[in-house]
């Protein structure tokens, strides 16, 4: 396939994933049969069943992000990847070309890492900078992981990479498929 | 050594028996399997039928998993019940109703369903108050009543069905006949009337006068008549002139006839609605002779005959829905109540003197078939209504019925003297009935009716839609709206009130709004206030006004009377009520108490402090 079609896909899916909920977290325990808690983390902010699941962190101190400056950064940066990777589908079979579009790849790689990065510090955050005077004290920190269940006392949590998580990694797999390639 | 031919004897008799003992547990053993299989609902798993339960003189419906018996809601309807917060408060609609149509209690004896195509819809159900002469709708996407209704010109509304197929009216039977003219001065004969009501305004449409003592109710399926059992057509004042007609009647009313000579103003107007004579309207009602003080009144689900129950004789009176002649009178047994059908052509009479339920083939009895009795099963005791399920819609189930009766005796665990009542499962699915379980209840069911769970579930609401006037997290507040009345907007959720103090001073009436803000199912919070006869239940969503007296001067801690959370017990708060010349301000009382309205960490305290 043609690194131009590549980089065409790519860059509509990042654009695409910015319709879509980012990353997400499910919460089972036992006195909510089937009704799954959900949140997800839009560009927007975090939506799903926030009223529920913030009457729930009390209970353990959790403080419930109200406001997520990084998301303000991601959008743009989203933004901009798009229009770079759409770009590099133009570049040429130039020397010129293959830099901008390896350094491309790059840039959504090192976009990716650095989202996970600040997802993890998050997520150590949320487990960790609790509010000392919550009702129930004798829980402890924890850190749920990027991707994968974490035991929150009565809670099982799972975080993993929504629609538009999964796109942008979709993406940044084209482009480093489209990187390789010599022609545009 | 030589053998004892005694002994030998003896030990062959000890072995027989054995065997046959050990044969015949192994057998009921087995029985009792069977049966507990067809009946057990293991934990999580759902029962198949909502089963609907009238709940005597308790004034209530109860809702009962079929076919596993197990109690699952109560539904007040005539009583209050603090416990779901019903009727409790002055300022409550259904409170006023109860209190403005003749008491805080009622006898409820039938729940029929709303019917779309001679099938249950699930919208409403309707239960009598025979001692007040009063209808209750239920709401069935809430499960809660929604409407009491006082029926004019009738005392004792005891038989009421649906106009089938389409729910075009509810009838009502007023049982106790009362002066003609409404006065107690004229010595004029007693009647009764049978009132129609319009299921969705809840008005009476119109009555028909009915000589003698109007009984149980059905219609036919296709709308045409409303049946009645009539007994005492003696008119008579006291037992023993009650019975002496060899036959009293079934009723049978042409509804169509009758709404005619309604719209032509035939009606004698009295409170409000018109009431037909049958003497000055002919064709409007058919009297079908049938042995003395019958009983029930049952329509076939093919709509083809009404079945009279004999009570007194040991008959069932079958009659022809539309030609209203009788097709066949056979015996079935001693004190024949209520009828119920499966889906099979077969029908299942009550005996409530042999204590049994007898099944009959319809068509062999109308044939005079000498076979057409099928089978007896003995009941534990009393049998009064019976009921399987769909048995009195169109397209019955063919699997369980339901026995209700009135007397347990040795069945429970002895109570002292108030024995609960009974209730027994039957399977009707074979040629044989055959016993499954039995439930008790408190008192008194008298007949039930039946709703498949596959239908009725997902029509069923679990939090409410926030009302227009709810109050929202955010806009709690506590204002003195006059001299003497004071005004607080409430919001509830884990594990808080807000506001979590409110000051009032004696003298004050105060109107409490109060809202449930949780959103997640089942997380019901209560307000209970102490020393002022007040609970109150509020289901997510759900917002109740409630008003009082602020009484003696004290602190009073309402509090959470539905466990809710980890932090049940501590949600409460304070009414503090100051005496009429204290000029303390609240903030002054808890800096003088050294304690601060604090709310629960976490939970939106934005409640205004006045």
């Amino acid at each position: 396939m043609k690194a131009r079609v590549l980089y065409v896909a790519a860059a509509a899916l990042v654009a695409a994933a910015l319709a879509f909920p980012l990353w997400g977290f499910a919460m089972a325990a036992p006195q909510y049969p089937d009704e799954t808690l959900h949140l997800e983390v839009t560009r927007t902010g975090i939506a799903g069943d926030v009223h529920e699941v913030s009457i729930l962190q009390h209970f353990i101190g959790v403080r419930f992000p109200t406001e997520l400056p990084e998301l303000r950064w991601a959008t743009g940066a989203i933004v901009a990847l798009a229009a770079l990777l759409l770009l590099a589908a133009f570049t040429g079979a130039t020397m010129f070309g293959r830099v901008y579009r390896i350094l491309c790849a790059v840039a959504l790689l090192a976009f990716l890492t650095a989202s996970a990065l600040v997802v993890q510090a998050r997520l150590y955050q949320v487990g960790h900078e609790r509010d000392p005077s919550a009702p129930i004290r004798s829980l402890h920190d924890f850190t749920p992981p990027l991707v994968g269940p974490v035991k929150v006392g009565n809670f099982t949590v799972w975080s993993f990479p929504h629609i538009g998580g999964v796109l942008l990694v979709t993406a940044a797999a084209l482009s480093v498929a489209g990187s390789r390639r010599a022609a545009a | 050594m030589k053998r004892h031919p005694v002994i030998l004897v003896a030990a062959a008799i000890v072995a027989t028996l054995a065997a046959v003992h050990t044969m015949g547990c192994g057998a009921s053993r087995s029985a009792r399997s069977l049966a507990a299989e067809k009946v057990y609902v293991a934990p999580g798993e759902l029962d198949k039928y909502y089963g609907f339960l009238s709940g005597g003189q308790s004034g209530s419906v109860f809702v009962v998993g079929v076919p596993s018996g197990r109690l699952i809601r109560e539904i007040p309807v005539f009583e209050p019940r603090a416990a779901y917060g019903y009727a409790m408060n002055d300022s409550d609609p259904r409170r006023q109703e109860l209190v403005a149509t003749g008491g805080v209690w009622g006898d409820t004896h039938h729940p029929i369903l709303s019917e779309t195509n001679g099938m249950p819809d699930g919208k409403y159900l309707w239960i009598n108050d025979l001692a007040n002469g009063r209808l209750g709708r239920i709401r069935l996407d809430y499960f809660e009543t929604d409407r009491i209704l006082k029926i004019p010109n009738l005392q004792g509304a005891h038989g009421i069905a649906v106009v089938s197929p389409n729910t075009k009216y509810i009838v009502v039977n007023g049982e106790f006949e009362q002066p003609t003219d409404g006065l107690v001065t004229n010595p004029a004969p007693y009647t009764s009337v049978v009132a129609f009501v319009d299921p969705d305004s809840m008005e009476v449409k119109f009555e028909v006068r009915v000589d003698g003592n109007i009984d149980i109710a059905d219609t036919s399926k296709d709308g045409r008549f409303a049946f009645s059992t009539v007994y005492n057509l003696e008119q008579g004042r006291d037992m023993g002139s009650m019975i002496q007609y060899d036959r009293d009647a079934l009723a049978a009313i042409d509804i169509p006839a009758a709404e005619k000579a309604v719209a032509a103003g035939r009606g004698q107007v009295r409170n409000g609605v018109p009431i037909l004579d049958p003497e000055q309207n002919p064709g409007l009602l058919t009297l079908i002779p049938v042995p003395k003080n019958p009983h029930g009144a049952n329509v076939t689900p093919d709509g083809r005959y009404v079945i009279a129950s004999g009570k007194l004789s040991p008959t069932v009176t079958i009659i022809d829905a539309h030609t209203l002649k009788i097709a066949a009178e056979p015996e079935v047994g001693l004190g024949p109540l209520h009828t119920t059908f499966d889906d099979r052509g077969n029908a299942f009479t009550s005996l409530f003197l042999d204590s049994q339920v007898v099944k009959w083939n319809i068509d062999k009895a109308v044939k005079g078939a000498p076979d057409y009795i099928v089978d007896r099963i003995d009941i534990h005791y009393n049998i009064g209504h019976l009921q399987a399920v769909g048995g009195d819609h169109m397209h019955p189930s063919g699997d369980y019925l339901l026995a209700l009766n009135k007397l347990s005796k040795d069945q429970y665990i002895p109570v002292g003297p108030d024995l609960p009542e009974n209730q027994e499962i039957i399977d009707i699915s074979g040629e044989k009935m055959k016993m499954l379980a039995s439930f008790p209840t408190p008192p008194e069911p008298h007949d039930a009716t039946f709703m498949a769970v596959s239908v009725l579930k997902p029509l069923v609401h679990q939090t409410y839609t926030p009302a227009a006037d709810a109050v929202e997290a955010g806009k709690e507040r506590v204002v003195r709206t006059a001299p003497n009345e004071v005004t607080v907007d409430m919001t509830l959720i884990r594990s808080a009130y807000t506001p979590d103090s409110v000051q009032v001073r004696e003298g004050d009436r105060v109107t409490l709004k109060v809202t449930n803000v949780e959103t997640i199912r089942d997380m019901i919070h209560g307000f209970a206030l102490p020393d002022h006869n007040l609970n109150i239940a509020l289901a997510p969503g759900y917002t109740k006004t409630i008003t009082f007296d602020a009484g003696r001067p004290g602190v009073y801690w309402y509090y959470c009377t539905n466990f809710c959370s980890a932090l049940h017990l501590e949600m409460r708060g304070r009414m503090v009520v100051q005496p009429k010349d204290s000029t303390i301000t609240l903030p002054d009382w808890h800096a003088a108490a050294n304690v601060q309205g604090q709310v629960v960490p976490g939970v939106p305290s934005t409640g205004a402090r006045q």
